[in-house]
């Protein structure tokens, strides 16, 4: 019997002995955000593991949208520490930063990326124009008398009869994305433009209600559109509000495929239909440019120094941000900002150019490493 | 307990032991969880009420972040030169109240388990009935453990219920069961301009069935003719090797199918179509439906295989001494008899194809695209609830509750299926029993 | 009468050579049929293997190094501080250039820093930490050659694919032609494939990381759903009275084992990470997700093992007057043990090749460090195999084979584990 006690006794001194599995501080860095600067930001990652004696950052790939919510929903040990975006924040974002007690907020640019309309190297290469773009992807086009309609386009050839016969199939990210984010503002809004009744729409100011009126009325936009405008605002629209509900909307009925915040993927899927088209970074066509090639816009071919230069027309630039109330706290922040922002990464001849980032000026990488060491706030 | 010698004993001695055993171990052992849950919560009070006040000024959050430091620097993984005094003194208070607690519950639990060993051994007599006390906790303790199997299912039911609750105040139950549309990656900003989203889950239901379809189509015939050529026609020899080899394709990891069926299958399908002058998607429902049925095989085979063996010999000697021939035995005589449990055995293999996720996610498409053409792209229910919910954790909108909803109609299914095909195999089994 | 009797005859006469012509199709397409289920298999394998095994050697390229205090800007004395913040990477790329001293537009310099891995400054820093001595010598270095340049040396891709079809470009073939003839490259084993964590780059990824991962999984699977299994059965089994609350039981568990495995991943999600606000993305979560997955495996075989278990030993534990529970503890577990054994491998191994609902609670993430606990942010070997398999560098595609390979490898070493412990059970 005593056998049996002691035994039990041991047991129980034993567990109790054990070392707690209490929630530990956490101690590397936390990164979520945008699947275009995601390949860029696991080099740095990797390299700061391997050089420092840091632990390497843990990254997750949730799209720049998806990001910057995970990121303004507070501060504290279980919230990202830094999040990184394939576009500039936006002013509501930073509202909600603000609101939810995230006020210090450090913006890091860390270069410029092209947004690729790419095929499989399998089929020709295509040029075409934003107009193109916007006629074959928007979800209502103005029609022969200038009245919006549902896209009824299906095959390119029925844009412009010098593109190919094939159905229009384009694969590009979800709303999480800041790629279609900025897809949609530079190349179908840029191609809207090109059509003279929503451009004049879109130069109308809030106080011009008569004027937008009218243009929403010869262009067959319904009136709630404007209705639902001020309830949801609480203010007049500006034309170039109403504008962008029209040009942004993306077409729903199969034409434009959501593939995912996973850009390799659409790369994969291209590569296995000839015919389609992908929409993703310029990191991802210099990757693979042994598989697919990006389409001439408006005359010019996404190149490092066509993008570089800003001919491309559709190109834009990457970010990180960084929670200041975090620096300090999570060891790592500042030193894995300062690896990023430096000369050996982000210069002409640095790793990251290599992986595909077109590189900043001289000065604006200097300017860029200044901010990080200073920590400095971004005001909107 | 001298005088009588053993035989005056309720028990054996050992049951005494096992007695004592049981109250000193498991109060302790239950502390011992209560402590580890608490401990944590206790301290980090503690420490932060010890803290300067103007830190306790800030707001929970920073003071977590503030804790969160100087407790890896109390662990060592926070360089010394990050810290300001006050927080070197709060980590060294840590270090010690963490000293503190561990001696504490060292001393808590073993004192716990001393005084239950004490207790018992006080109660301790020869008329003391050790043993049925002793099995008594151990029935409990039995129970409670398979009635955890109770609490999974109730924890499945109701976190996804809940969940689908919420989604379901947004979006109507009827709009979500019978419309025809789907996208569900609405805008995330006020001012962003996104998808309409809308949730209709008859495309998904479709596309999902569509693959399932094909994969039975696949696994169903080579399944059952397996079956019954190892079972009636085979040696010996021949099914000892070839069943285990087989069911080699069961053990495979899903994931390796999915890698399968999206690097191999699928460009291989899509080459064969172009070839025959036929369009085929990239991530057609055909290479998915396919692949899922080769991961299905050896299920519907194994299935088959007790069903057919569990037919009586004698029907199968009366209809051969008749004079027919195996074949006529296998389809006029052992097919009716097995077909109630084949059936039950294909729907079962049906609830595992809706069920399956890896494959389809790495081979199947991401557009709903309401269509039966097995060449096409197809998304199915887990496929969605996969993109629903991978990186966003956010509960607020009607995109990741979509996915608890979507989890809802699955579990649903797959339980009515299993149910069913249950019934239906238990019901056949009964005629022969 | 006897001339229909006749007729009868020759009418079956006739009708059998149908008869058995069909007997022989039937017959043939069974043979048929498994022999699908064998190419399927055989295809299956063999695609895997012929993808993966190249990834299991690796290609090392030798350089001559000057390891100059200057160039690196420390003193020839330098503390070993000073030595780990030098920049060895300027350093491999000045001897590059020094070895082909022709090569001098920025894009051909660029192709020529491609020939070297990224590791290979870590590594040679590791090596003069290890030995300072070194430094202010010229020696030839051994390097881990970019994955690139090694599917060349594997001779996985040759000049007869046009140059603007693959990424090694003619001149880098050239320079890798001259070092080979010089004796500059070498084949060997792929440790590093062993030993390293996840890694952007092809010939730096490692599988160490999500191993370990994986055994912390399994190991808190296996703490938590062995006892509770085998108790479970035994409750069912030996004690359950048969009332309503034991039939609700018995259908729970023959439901979830048929319940999707992704359900499961969604209940991690909501119970134990929104709710009791477990860490994300740690083996713990993960454990206990699997554990409660295969709980009704392990909890069905072992009815079974005990139920196998002949009455006999049974009745005769209970006629000498043993308990119910010494009955069961002391003869019928240690019988019935191969048998439990064999369903606890067998859910094991499924709980290893299991990832849906790991995705679910955020075990999918860029994780380069070997977890050092359960509450460690960490992946598992399955779900590394899924995100491998979405990298678009081609070097990834091997080793996603190779990993599977691994991952298969412990599988069949489990299951004929379970396979031999059954063989013992039927021989007794």
């Amino acid at each position: 019997m005593i056998k049996q006690l002691l035994g039990a006794m041991a047991l129980a001194v034993g567990f109790s002995g054990v070392a707690n599995v209490q929630a530990q501080g956490r101690d590397s860095v936390s990164i979520v955000g945008s699947s275009t600067v995601y390949p860029f930001a696991t080099v740095v990652a990797e390299r700061f593991g391997r050089s420092t004696s840091f632990k390497a950052p843990k990254i997750e790939s949730t799209g720049s949208g998806g990001g910057l919510k995970l990121f303004c929903k507070g501060v504290g040990a279980g919230t990202p520490d830094i999040t990184n975006s394939s576009r500039r924040i936006k002013k509501s974002e930073y509202d909600d930063c603000q609101s939810n007690g995230v006020t210090d907020v450090i913006e890091v640019l860390i270069g410029y990326d092209g947004i690729a309309i790419a095929n499989s190297r399998r089929a020709p290469q295509l040029a075409i124009s934003l107009k193109d773009l916007y006629l074959a992807l928007a979800k209502d086009i103005p029609d022969a008398d200038g009245q919006l309609i549902p896209n009824p386009h299906q095959s390119w050839n029925d844009i412009n009869p010098a593109l190919p016969a094939t159905k229009i199939e384009v694969m590009g990210p979800p709303p999480t994305s800041g790629t279609r984010d900025a897809f949609a503002e530079l190349a179908l809004g840029g191609g809207a433009k090109s059509i003279p009744a929503l451009k004049t729409l879109s130069g109308f100011d809030s106080s011009q209600e008569q004027e937008i009126k009218s243009a929403m009325e010869q262009l067959g936009i319904p009136v709630s559109v404007y209705q639902a405008y001020v309830e949801s605002k609480g203010k007049k629209p500006k034309g170039k509000d109403i504008f962008k509900t029209v040009a942004y909307s993306v077409r729903e009925d199969g034409a434009y495929i959501e593939a995912g915040e996973n850009d390799n993927l659409i790369v994969q899927k291209l590569e296995a239909n000839p015919n389609a088209l992908g929409i993703f970074g310029f990191s991802f066509l210099d990757e693979n440019g042994d598989k697919v090639q990006g389409s001439v816009i408006d005359g010019v071919e996404p190149s490092f120094d066509t993008i570089a230069d800003g001919d491309y027309p559709v190109s834009r630039p990457l970010y990180f941000y960084i929670k200041s109330a975090h620096v300090g706290r999570i060891p790592g922040i500042q030193e894995y900002a300062m690896e990023f922002a430096s000369a050996k990464a982000m210069s002409e001849d640095g790793y990251l150019p290599e992986k595909g980032l077109i590189p900043l000026s001289k000065e604006e990488l200097a300017q860029v490493q200044a901010d990080v060491k200073s920590l400095k706030r971004l005001e909107m | 307990m001298a005088g009588g010698g053993l035989g005056s004993l309720n028990s054996l001695p050992k049951h005494y032991g096992y007695m004592a055993a049981l109250w000193a171990g498991l109060p302790a052992f239950f502390l011992f969880l209560a402590w580890l849950a608490l401990e944590g919560h206790y301290i980090q009070s503690m420490v932060v009420g010890s803290l300067p006040a103007e830190i306790q000024a800030m707001s929970d959050d920073e003071i977590g972040l503030y804790y969160n430091q100087l407790v890896g620097y109390a662990q060592g993984s926070v360089d010394r030169s990050m810290l300001n005094e006050d927080q070197i003194a709060a980590a060294n208070n840590y270090q010690q109240l963490v000293a503190k607690g561990q001696a504490m519950k060292f001393l808590l639990v073993g004192s716990l388990a001393v005084l239950g060993g004490m207790l018992a051994t006080i109660r301790v007599s020869p008329e003391l009935r050790a043993r049925n006390h002793v099995e008594n906790i151990f029935k409990w303790i039995l129970f409670s453990c398979s009635f955890i199997a109770v609490l999974t299912t109730l924890g499945i039911v109701l976190s996804v219920l809940f969940e689908a609750i919420r989604f379901f105040q947004v979006i109507t139950i009827s709009d979500f069961l019978l419309g025809l549309q789907w996208s569900p990656q609405m805008a995330i900003r006020a001012d962003q301009v996104g998808a309409s989203g809308s949730f209709g889950f008859v495309p998904l239901l479709v596309g999902t069935l569509l693959i399932s379809f094909v994969a039975m189509f696949i696994a169903v015939p080579i399944g059952l003719m397996s079956a019954i050529y190892l079972s009636e026609y085979a040696s010996r020899r021949f099914r000892a090797i070839t069943k285990p080899v087989l069911e080699i394709l069961a053990g495979v990891p899903t994931v390796v199918y999915g890698f399968f069926a999206a690097l191999t299958v699928a460009p291989f399908i899509r080459d064969l179509g172009e070839s025959l002058g036929l369009t085929v998607a990239s991530e057609s429902a055909l290479a998915a439906g396919l692949v899922m049925g080769i991961m299905i095989i050896p299920f519907v085979m194994s299935l088959s295989d007790d069903i057919i063996s569990a037919v009586p010999d004698s029907m199968r000697e009366a209809s051969l001494g008749m004079g027919a021939t195996m074949n006529e035995t296998i389809r006029k005589v052992l097919m009716p008899a097995a077909l109630p449990g084949i059936v039950g055995g294909i729907l079962l293999a049906v609830s595992r194809a809706i069920g399956e996720t890896m494959i389809v996610v790495m081979a199947a498409g991401l557009s709903a695209k309401l269509t039966v053409n097995p060449l096409e792209a197809v998304t199915t229910i887990t496929v969605q609830i996969v993109t629903l919910l991978v990186g966003d954790q956010e509960f607020d909108s009607p995109k990741t509750l979509a996915a608890f909803a979507l989890g809802l109609v699955l579990f649903f299914v797959t339980l009515s299926l299993n149910v069913i095909a249950l019934y239906v195999v238990r019901k056949y089994r009964e005629q022969y029993d | 009468m006897t001339k229909d009797r006749f007729k009868n005859t020759a009418l079956i006469q006739a009708s059998l050579k149908k008869r058995y012509a069909r007997e022989r199709r039937f017959q043939m397409y069974g043979k048929l049929a498994v022999l699908a289920g064998f190419v399927f298999l055989f295809v299956l394998l063999f695609d895997i293997v012929s993808k993966g095994t190249p990834a299991f050697t690796q290609q090392h390229i030798s350089i001559a190094v000057n390891i100059d205090v200057d160039a690196l800007g420390v003193s020839s004395t330098a503390s070993q501080d000073e030595i780990s913040k030098a920049d060895f990477s300027s350093l491999i790329k000045s001897s590059l250039r020094e070895m082909f001293p022709d090569v001098k537009s920025r894009g051909d310099k660029r192709q020529l820093y491609r020939l070297v891995s990224i590791g290979a400054e870590y590594d040679l820093r590791d090596k003069v930490l290890a030995d300072p001595t070194l430094l202010g010598k010229k020696q030839d270095i051994w390097m881990l050659a970019h994955s690139q340049a090694a599917s060349y040396l594997k001779g996985q891709i040759t000049r007869v694919i046009p140059e603007a079809e693959r990424k090694v470009k003619n001149q880098q073939m050239d320079w890798l032609d001259r070092l080979r003839e010089q004796g500059r490259t070498k084949s060997s084993f792929n440790t590093t494939f062993f030993t390293y964590g996840d890694s952007r780059e092809p010939e730096l990824a490692g599988i160490r990381a999500a191993l370990q991962g994986s055994l912390f999984t399994l190991m808190v699977t296996f703490a938590l759903a062995f006892p509770i299994g085998v108790f479970a059965a035994v409750y069912l089994e030996e004690f359950a009275p048969r009332n309503r609350l034991t039939d609700l039981i018995e259908i729970n568990i023959n439901n979830l084992a048929a319940v999707p495995s992704i359900v499961f991943g969604l209940l991690g999600l909501a119970v134990f990470i929104n709710f009791f606000e477990l860490p994300r993305s740690a083996p713990l979560v993960g454990g206990i997700v699997l554990s409660l997955m295969t709980l009704p495996t392990i909890i069905i075989t072992s009815r079974a093992a005990i139920q196998a278990v002949s009455p006999s030993i049974r009745e005769a534990a209970l006629g000498v007057g043993a308990s119910k529970l010494q009955t069961v503890f002391h003869h019928v577990l240690p019988v019935a043990m191969p048998g439990i054994l064999t369903g606890s491998i067998i859910g094991m191994a499924q709980a290893l090749g299991e990832s849906a609902p790991l995705l679910m609670i955020g075990m999918v993430a860029f994780i380069m460090d070997v977890p050092g606990g359960v509450t460690d942010s960490s992946t598992v070997l399955p779900v590394q195999i899924y995100l491998w398999a979405d990298s678009p560098e081609r070097g990834f595609t091997e080793k996603t084979s190779a990993a599977i390979m691994v991952l298969m490898g412990f599988l069949i070493l489990m299951n004929a584990l379970a396979i031999i412990l059954r063989k013992r059970f039927e021989l007794k």
